[in-house]
């Protein structure tokens, strides 16, 4: 298992990644407020049971420029693979994903699962998403799915009825959006995180 | 089970029969005389054919678009015959050649109005390049709604054609609409006054008889505040090994408050199980929901074609308009099919849903391609999206390329989508319950299409049903 968190802009992201037979990868991706990024990611999948689990973060609040592209292959059968990336958008943002799914023909009983989800904070930022599924087996379990939204106006009148502020309200609907991702980083990381939300 | 697979790729296309009629051709190829002479032949105003040179003009700038996930055989345009009729001493003749009534008979079109399917189904056929016949024409221009061939509605009704021509789909738009906008033979044209209800079903026919030509009709639909309208459209052509083109624009303007609900079933020959001929089907369908309130539905069934390259949209642009996009593409032996949808959000409020899906059998590829794009300006947009693919066989492709576009902070967008095939334990569970492992197959399929094929209007919904078993005799993954 290669278990391992990369913050954009600090380290160095491979581009291209190959795993063999039974080999599993872990890795969490963050881009922090202020970085803007162009990053390319390429994972094969050439062995039978072999497994990623790739997670995302990204949180621009002025005027960045992030654009994440995965390229997940499942050259071989039997293998599984999981995405998630959450983006909170705001100020004069642009964040664009695209991820592809890649099964080849006879990758058979493969897993693929991959999910975007954004929220668009400002009138001036812009979100997309290009979740792909490009599939060559038949006995294959894939889906996407994708997201674009908003903080819910009902659970921010919830709290504020309860005495919450305004800000720290939302700061708590953004934290609870985004922890499925900031749950798997280290207690700094994610209390630097969860700072920059106020 | 490889075996049932084998009798999938086996099946019969039965509308592949050619009508034996005496037929005028304008010469092969493409150019401006060839418009010109088109236009004549149409004995169309001088502003038709300023457009139809515009457009062509245009065509010739523009490169081929490659972006689909199709392999497309190299188009000769110069190779096509642009307009072919049957003989007659004027455009439409007031007696229905015998043998087209015939082969419209035999696809299940009734070109005379009979008293049992009164008030049912209007029809315009589309034979070729020319419109043979629209029944019901009286009773409908009884309530004010225009109903007749496109030529016609050139010469009677040039204003309405000229205010709306172009309007959802510019003659520059793209590769296919610019050349249906130099070329286009006929089509349908369709008016609906302020808030009348149509009483019946209105319906297109398209049929291409003649070999080596393509088909270019051009189908415009306008329905005025607060009326109501359910369009059909069907198509079929003759087996042949060759490819033909055929490139058709569908344009529908929906007013304030008026409702449009615009359903095809797809059935061009698909080629053989070698992969060889089929229709090129390219088409451009847009509407406009225009006004607040306004709705449209689009509803298809796509079984056939070669290559099917396809994306009915819609341009939310009133506040609170709402559209729907329901499809079930099945592709089998060598078809491909790139097909899906736009809706762009205009308008406060607007609501969009898209339900996809997709069938691939065979050594076929089937694409769904879609746009969500909410504009800073769409306060409150909402869409849902749901695309999902079955698989049957490992030697076929199914694949799915949405992109949601969203520059609004109070609109929500939703997309989801699954690939799966028909499991054993399914098949295993009818067949324990005595239902055959072909039978299984149609009522699984039916089952999983059934959201989108309850959306046709009725006379549709027992064709496509059929013709989805059809297609999918013995079917199992």
């Amino acid at each position: 298992m290669i278990e391992r968190t990369y913050i954009i802009g600090r380290d160095e992201v491979p581009c291209l990644v190959r795993l063999g037979e039974g080999e599993s990868l872990r890795w969490t991706i963050v881009a922090l407020p202020g970085t803007s990024c162009r990053l390319s990611i390429e994972i094969d999948l050439d062995g039978p049971g072999a497994s990623v689990d790739l997670a995302g973060l990204y949180l621009c609040r002025e005027s960045e420029d992030v654009q994440i592209n995965v390229l997940l292959k499942h050259n071989s059968g039997g293998c599984v693979s999981r995405q998630l990336f959450k983006g909170i958008v705001g100020g004069t943002a642009r964040a664009s994903f695209d991820g592809l799914i890649y099964v080849k023909q006879d990758a058979q009983k493969t897993k693929a699962y991959q999910e975007n989800h954004t929220i668009l904070l400002s009138d001036k930022a812009v979100v997309e998403s290009r979740p792909q599924l490009e599939i060559y087996a038949d006995d294959v379990e894939c889906s996407h799915g994708a997201t674009s939204g908003f903080l819910n106006a009902d659970e921010l009148f919830y709290m504020r009825s309860r005495g919450i502020r305004e800000e720290e309200a939302r700061r708590l609907q953004m934290i609870s959006f985004i922890s499925p991702v900031a749950e798997r980083l280290s207690e700094d990381l994610k209390a630097e995180i969860y700072d920059s939300l106020a | 089970m490889d075996d049932l697979i084998k009798d999938l790729t086996r099946q019969e296309y039965k509308e592949g029969f050619v009508t034996e009629v005496e037929q005028e051709y304008v010469p092969k190829g493409l150019s401006e005389d060839i418009i010109r002479l088109i236009s004549s032949k149409k004995q169309e105003p001088e502003w038709l054919l300023e457009f139809r040179l515009d457009a062509f003009r245009k065509w010739q700038k523009m490169p081929q678009p490659h972006w689909g996930h199709l392999k497309m055989p190299e188009i000769d345009f110069q190779d096509i015959i642009y307009w072919a009729a049957p003989k007659s001493d004027s455009d439409r003749p007031k007696e229905i050649d015998p043998e087209i009534e015939k082969t419209f008979e035999k696809l299940g079109i009734p070109l005379k109005e009979r008293e049992a399917l009164a008030g049912v189904v209007a029809f315009d056929a589309v034979f070729d390049s020319v419109s043979v016949g629209t029944t019901y024409r009286k009773a409908l221009s009884e309530k004010g709604i225009i109903f007749c061939s496109f030529s016609e509605a050139v010469r009677e009704y040039s204003d309405l054609v000229r205010k709306y021509l172009a309007s959802v789909v510019p003659s520059g738009d793209n590769f296919y609409a610019a050349l249906n906008s130099a070329v286009f033979s006929d089509g349908s044209f369709c008016y609906i006054p302020k808030g009348v209800k149509c009483p019946m079903e209105l319906s297109s026919y398209f049929r291409i008889n003649a070999s080596g030509t393509g088909q270019f009709e051009r189908t415009l639909i306008v329905a005025d505040e607060g009326s109501q309208l359910s369009y059909m459209e069907g198509c079929t052509a003759p087996m042949r090994d060759e490819n033909q083109l055929h490139a058709a624009v569908v344009e529908i303007v929906v007013e304030k408050d008026a409702d449009v609900k615009y359903s095809t079933v797809q059935n061009w020959y698909p080629g053989d199980a070698e992969g060889r001929g089929g229709i090129l089907n390219l088409v451009t369908k847009r509407g406009i929901c225009k006004g607040s309130g306004s709705h449209l539905s689009w509803t298809q069934v796509e079984t056939g074609s070669a290559i099917t390259w396809k994306y009915p949209s819609t341009i939310l642009k009133g506040d609170f308009s709402s559209s729907e996009f329901y499809s079930v593409a099945l592709t089998n032996n060598y078809q491909q099919a790139d097909t899906g949808t736009k809706m762009i959000h205009l308008g406060r409020g607007t609501r969009s849903r898209i339900v996809s899906k997709g069938i691939s059998a065979g050594h076929s590829e089937n694409s769904y391609r879609g746009l969500v794009r909410m504009n800073p300006g769409a306060a409150g947009a909402r869409n849902f999206s749901q695309c999902d693919s079955l698989l049957i066989g490992s030697q076929c492709g199914a694949h799915t390329f949405p992109v949601i576009h969203n520059q609004c902070p109070t609109a929500s967008v939703e997309h989801e989508a699954t690939t799966s095939k028909i499991s054993e334990d399914q098949l295993f569970y009818c067949n324990q319950r005595g239902i055959g492992p072909e039978e299984a197959v149609g009522l699984i399929v039916n089952g999983y299409a059934k959201e989108v094929l309850s959306r046709l209007p009725m006379e549709f919904a027992v064709e496509a049903q059929k013709l989805l078993s059809v297609s999918l005799e013995g079917a199992v993954g």
